[in-house]
């Protein structure tokens, strides 16, 4: 742990609980710039820990420090943190510019106006603004809170499941506006649970099961740490069982079995295995149509920490 | 024999035109409905059960006029709404049982459907809870349950995964092939997530504006495109390099290279550079359109099909 800078985000052995119910476990963590995302089943505990950051719930034990300033009873902490969360937070009576300059003015910003509309413009609402958020649909509703949890310009943004209701096109709009914000030296943290957009857009992963940090880090890396799952690839070539019997004097190499007519690879270590895989098709000849690992997906990975 | 079929479908809500001239034609099997926000898809669906009239064209389902044999063909069809839909204080058991005497059945059939629906499903125990203390998951297949008790031939899912997570997901996608494969009850089913689709569905409507976009075969949308894509461990520089010495034009793409698919050729060219490198060959396909290319800008669509 480093002294300078201070973390964007920094979780210090914080738990949360509700009575008896124990929601977060001791959780410690730090998020740096960048997109990250974060993973957890239903109930796991990644709403509580999203609101902790935002400085909206206390923890029950430990501490939540925001740019290095503690999240709780700091109200100065809301000037550089947005926060969107997964309810419906809109006032169906308000227009979409009058929620954003509504947020605008609670933070005190010089030209509420001016910030609500750079906002909207941000998440492409402009031709919707005037009317009002109730007759908005989700995918709406779910830009016009990203605006206003955006409309003072925040270094950190936290959002719940902000993909929620959102249409194709909606989706790649966001994960476009996510990743130049990012690019911008800004923190993004996300929950989601389409693992597919999570592995595309996110360098980073945390994962909670049962309230307890199960795994964080660039999610290759963590599928690098399961060494007792065998990695298996899916191989097409222009001789397969010539390629296997090559295959089969590479130590790398511990498991080789024809399923559905493709020949299939099993390595305890994916790196060797991929070392090997060119040179011994070259020895023996054989053209490589088609390489395809099976089990490396974030997908993949998440269910096995979840199974644990 | 399509299970739906659609000539010049058009509805309009005052100035407002939410379905315009669709002309559908769908096959038995599982259908994925796609469509921005508002694109009319909703719409559709309410059309297609007939409960709202068209304002032009006409649609048949399953071979019944749904402007004049509504109730006729909702014998037939079941409906998976994506809102919240369920009463809190009743049990699965009593309101999906219930819903079955609404659909006819007697009511020692209707017990046993609502019983071996429930364990189609997946919901055991909890059936004899109330509906208020159930998760996401649960309520989702109490819904898809009340869809299937009367024994349709033709569902209709709106956004069915929406608010699990990962393994509910899965177990929803799985209990829709299985629904649609085993029981040979055609699905149309409308999500915004297009890995969903391309994973469970035989064909897919696509709908913009109102009209209709695209519909086929989902293999039609997931053609391999005449590019190599090829994902090595470490640093794509080296290897990037030695293709283009090899005279072959590679682009990369983050950790991805990508280069013309110019037969065998092009292939031993990479597995040779990999093995002069020594670096690990981690993935190396043609790589294919996806259903999301059709809502990209054209540029970008062009790029990624490249």
């Amino acid at each position: 742990m480093s002294d300078s800078p201070a973390p964007a985000i920094e979780l210090r052995a914080v738990s949360r609980w509700y009575g008896n119910v124990v929601a977060v476990n001791d959780v410690s963590f730090e998020v740096g710039p960048g997109i990250t995302g974060l993973l957890g089943p239903n109930g796991a505990g990644k709403s509580t820990i999203l609101h902790m950051m935002a400085g909206l719930l206390r923890p029950s034990a430990g501490e939540v420090r925001i740019l290095g300033q503690p999240a709780w009873r700091n109200p100065a902490i809301y000037r550089s943190v947005g926060l969107v969360p997964e309810r419906e937070a809109v006032y169906g009576f308000l227009s979409g510019r009058e929620f954003v300059e509504l947020a605008a003015r609670l933070h005190r910003l010089p030209d509420p106006a001016r910030a609500a509309a750079r906002a909207i413009d941000l998440v492409e609402m402009g031709s919707a603004a005037s009317r009002p958020c109730g007759g908005y649909s989700k995918g709406m509703k779910q830009r016009i809170k990203i605006a206003a949890a955006l409309v003072h310009d925040p270094q950190v943004l936290v959002l719940d499941e902000p993909f929620n209701g959102a249409d194709p096109r909606q989706r790649l709009h966001l994960m476009d506006l996510f990743r130049s914000m990012a690019a911008e030296g800004r923190t993004i943290l996300y929950s989601s649970h389409i693992l597919e957009e999570v592995e595309r857009i996110a360098d980073t992963v945390l994962v909670i099961v049962a309230g307890r940090l199960a795994a964080s880090g660039d999610y290759r890396s963590i599928r690098a740490l399961m060494t007792d799952r065998p990695h298996t690839f899916i191989v097409r070539s222009s001789n397969d069982r010539a390629l296997a019997a090559r295959l089969l004097d590479e130590p790398a190499i511990h498991g080789l079995a024809f399923e559905d007519g493709r020949l299939e690879v099993r390595a305890r270590e994916l790196l060797a295995a991929a070392r090997a895989l060119p040179a011994a098709a070259r020895a023996a000849g054989v053209t490589l149509y088609e390489v395809r690992p099976t089990d490396e997906s974030l997908e993949s990975v998440f269910s096995y920490l979840v199974r644990r | 024999m399509h299970v739906i079929e659609t000539a010049a479908l058009t509805r309009r809500f005052g100035a407002v035109t939410a379905l315009d001239a669709l002309d559908l034609a769908v096959p038995p099997g599982i259908t994925g409905l796609v469509g921005a926000n508002g694109a009319g898809k909703s719409t559709l669906i309410r059309i297609l059960l007939g409960l709202l009239p068209p304002t032009a064209g006409a649609a048949r389902v399953l071979g019944f006029d749904v402007a004049e044999d509504g109730p006729a063909l909702r014998q037939f069809v079941g409906y998976m709404p994506e809102h919240d839909c369920l009463p809190g204080d009743v049990s699965a058991t009593e309101f999906i049982a219930h819903l079955a005497r609404v659909s006819g059945l007697p009511a020692a059939a209707a017990r046993e459907r609502t019983a071996e629906t429930l364990r189609h499903v997946g919901l055991f125990e909890e059936r004899y809870r109330e509906i208020r203390g159930y998760s996401t998951g649960m309520k989702q297949r109490a819904k898809l349950a009340q869809a299937l008790v009367h024994d349709p031939r033709l569902l209709f899912l709106d956004e069915p995964t929406n608010g699990l997570d990962p393994a509910g997901r899965d177990d929803m996608l799985d209990l829709v092939r299985r629904t649609g494969r085993e029981f040979g009850i055609s699905i149309v089913m409308a999500s915004h997530l297009l890995g969903e689709i391309e994973r469970v569905c035989d064909n897919v409507v696509v709908i913009d504006g109102g009209r209709l976009l695209r519909q086929g075969p989902i293999a039609e949308f997931t053609a391999a495109t005449g590019t190599l894509a090829v994902e090595i461990e470490g640093d794509a520089g080296p290897l990037a390099a030695a293709l283009e010495a090899r005279g072959y034009p590679a682009r990369r793409e983050g950790r991805i290279i990508l280069l013309p698919a110019d037969g065998d050729a092009a292939l031993d060219a990479i597995r040779d550079a990999c093995a002069d490198l020594g670096v690990g060959l981690v993935r190396l396909e043609h790589r294919r359109q996806a259903l999301e290319d059709l809502f990209r800008a054209p540029q970008e669509a062009a790029d990624a099909a490249r």
